[in-house]
């Protein structure tokens, strides 16, 4: 009765899997195929398209924008972030969570309304748009999960590490560089990678946001417009294996350890 | 000789509720002394505005002739052992014990000759490259002194250095503090909840109370003369007998009465169970007061009696185990002890 049940979910749950995980594995099994149709059968293997992707004259600036606005939007969240996140955990409780639901509204909104409002203020401010734009709104989004992840880390952080640094001798400054942030410091890198992940794969806001230009999701979309080859597949294969990658890293990092 | 350390009218609020009211405490070079109370007291505040970690709401501190209650903690001649040590987890022992001095731009010879000196100090040589986080309490508690003690402190601060270890190893570290003491010959304060630590450690013991330092002195005047009912009820076991004082004469509920000089208020007399005595026939005593025995237990080095001289009142007396016949329950005894051996303090 009992194996006949947990059977019958195991197969169900398989088929979940299944179900959530093939789009994915066709995208990347296509990206490799030598015919210049996504569909089966798959008559050989070969790395036709990724050389077709290589030479595609818009994919090197593309790929350029996207790393550029990626180490941008960690850099600069990781930093905000981390400021915001220790400030938080040393406010009292309420007003930590009134102020933390305030910072995260931005994930809370759909990205089609963030997107056409930061175009129509971008525009309004006569900003002009471009990769700092761009940066600028992705920071918005990915910040609030730097906040987040930082944030859990310094709730439980040994406010006597830092004391006794003062009590030995160093300045605020002094205790922060030698003693906070050597501990801190995977789970901010983790953070930053999350960010970096965000961003490399968001389309909508950029979309909105970068003007003239592209990065590879919106260089995707371009593509599919004109006819789907497979190099869609290969870019869309490079963005999962940019963000898959950093992603991986930032739980290694973040993992809670003792 | 003047005070090291002096507080003067130091006090902190937050909000509304006081942790400490204006005191007053002057310590002196050499004391090992010990700030005692039940939690809740104060005592942790009081030690962390010495350390520079809580601004006083009033008064000030000053150490060594200089005032210094408005200067961060890295400028005080303070160093603090804190409750659960606060070590650099990414560092190892030899790192932690070395922060100090690097902060200090010591030259790098002279840091590796004062660490390993310490560390052998400590016992932790063998230990040096070892993260601290794969330490026992007892090492931690050492690297923790080690670390604070290498910069050569005018005060070291202790906020309940052994709370966190188990009862054979504080005993060890007790005996470690007491050697520590003699051989640096600085100024230590700990603050503690355990009587037990504070008179076997401390010189001088401050009994505080609900933000207040109800007495100061050496361990043996808190222990035989406190001044206070908390003091003796806090440190010791005490008999306490509810009584009235009008015109130098003190009269107990429980029947005897005596002479004692002072206002006329209600008063609690005082006396450890060490001190009361079991009368034989014709046998006198300053103070005398019988009842019958409701309880005896022997309790290795003691017998401990409980006599009830009245319906609301028992006094518990401790007896030598040698003591023969040994008493026994329901028997009418007489107590007594002299008058130099109680306390008449304020009810």
């Amino acid at each position: 009765m009992n194996t006949r049940s947990n059977i019958i979910w195991g197969i169900i749950a398989f088929a979940f899997i299944v179900f959530l995980l093939s789009p994915i594995v066709l995208l990347v099994i296509f990206s490799f195929t030598s015919r210049s149709l996504t569909n089966f059968p798959i008559e050989g293997l070969s790395l036709r398209w990724w050389q077709e992707m290589v030479a595609t004259r818009q994919f090197w600036p593309a790929l350029a924008n996207s790393l550029i606005i990626g180490v941008c939007v960690a850099v600069v969240s990781a930093v905000v972030g981390t400021l915001a996140a220790m400030g938080l955990a040393a406010m009292p409780k309420r007003r930590a969570s009134i102020i933390m639901g305030l910072l995260t509204l931005p994930v809370m909104l759909p990205p089609l309304v963030l997107g056409v409002a930061l175009l129509s203020f971008y525009v309004s401010i006569d900003l002009k748009l471009g990769l700092t734009t761009v940066i600028l709104s992705h920071v918005l989004f990915a910040q609030p999960f730097v906040i987040l992840i930082v944030h859990a880390r310094m709730i439980s952080f040994d406010p006597r590490v830092v004391e006794s640094a003062r009590d030995l001798g160093a300045t605020p400054l002094q205790a922060f560089f030698t003693v906070t942030l050597p501990i801190i410091q995977p789970v901010v890198i983790g953070a930053a990678l999350v960010a970096a992940a965000l961003s490399i794969d968001d389309f909508i806001i950029t979309f909105f946001t970068i003007g003239t230009g592209n990065t590879l999701p919106t260089l995707v979309w371009g593509m599919i417009r004109t006819g789907l080859t497979p190099a869609v597949n290969a870019i869309g294969t490079l963005i999962l294996l940019l963000t898959i990658g950093s992603t991986i890293i930032a739980l290694q990092l973040t993992r809670y350890r003792g | 000789m003047t005070a090291l350390l002096k507080l003067r009218g130091i006090s902190k609020r937050y909000g509304d509720a006081v942790a400490v009211q204006p005191l007053d405490l002057d310590i002196f070079a050499h004391d090992f002394v010990a700030i005692l109370g039940p939690s809740g007291c104060g005592k942790t505040t009081l030690l962390r505005m010495i350390g520079g970690f809580v601004a006083p709401t009033s008064g000030t501190v000053e150490i060594d002739g200089r005032d210094v209650t408005r200067i961060g903690p890295e400028q005080r001649p303070t160093n603090t052992v804190f409750q659960g040590y606060g070590l650099f987890p990414h560092m190892t022992v030899r790192q932690n014990v070395g922060y100090g001095l690097r902060l200090q731009k010591k030259p790098k010879a002279e840091i590796a000759d004062r660490v390993a000196e310490a560390l052998r100090q400590s016992r932790l040589t063998e230990f040096a490259d070892r993260s601290v986080t794969a330490l026992s309490g007892g090492q931690q508690q050492r690297v923790a002194l080690a670390r604070a003690l290498i910069l050569r402190p005018k005060v070291l601060l202790l906020d309940e250095p052994l709370a966190a270890l188990d009862l054979k190893l504080r005993h060890a570290m007790q005996d470690e503090l007491r050697r520590l003491h003699q051989e640096f010959g600085g100024t230590f304060v700990f603050v503690t909840h355990d009587q037990g630590e504070a008179l076997s450690l401390a010189n001088r013991i401050a009994v505080m109370n609900a933000g207040r330092i109800e007495q100061e002195g050496d361990a043996e005047t808190i222990y035989t003369a406190p001044a206070t009912r908390f003091v003796a009820t806090f440190i010791g076991e005490a008999n306490l007998l509810p009584g009235e004082r009008k015109a130098g004469q003190v009269k107990l509920e429980a029947g005897p009465s005596f002479a004692d000089a002072g206002a006329d208020e209600p008063v609690t007399t005082v006396v450890r169970p060490k001190a009361v005595r079991l009368l034989r026939a014709e046998e006198k005593a300053d103070i005398e007061i019988s009842g019958s025995l409701t309880e005896v237990v022997y309790l290795g080095d003691h017998i401990k009696c409980v006599v009830a001289v009245s319906d609301k009142q028992d006094v518990v007396v401790h007896l030598d185990v040698a003591v023969a016949p040994r008493p026994v329950v329901g028997e009418h005894v007489r107590l007594g002890w002299s008058i130099q051996q109680q306390r008449v303090v304020s009810a």
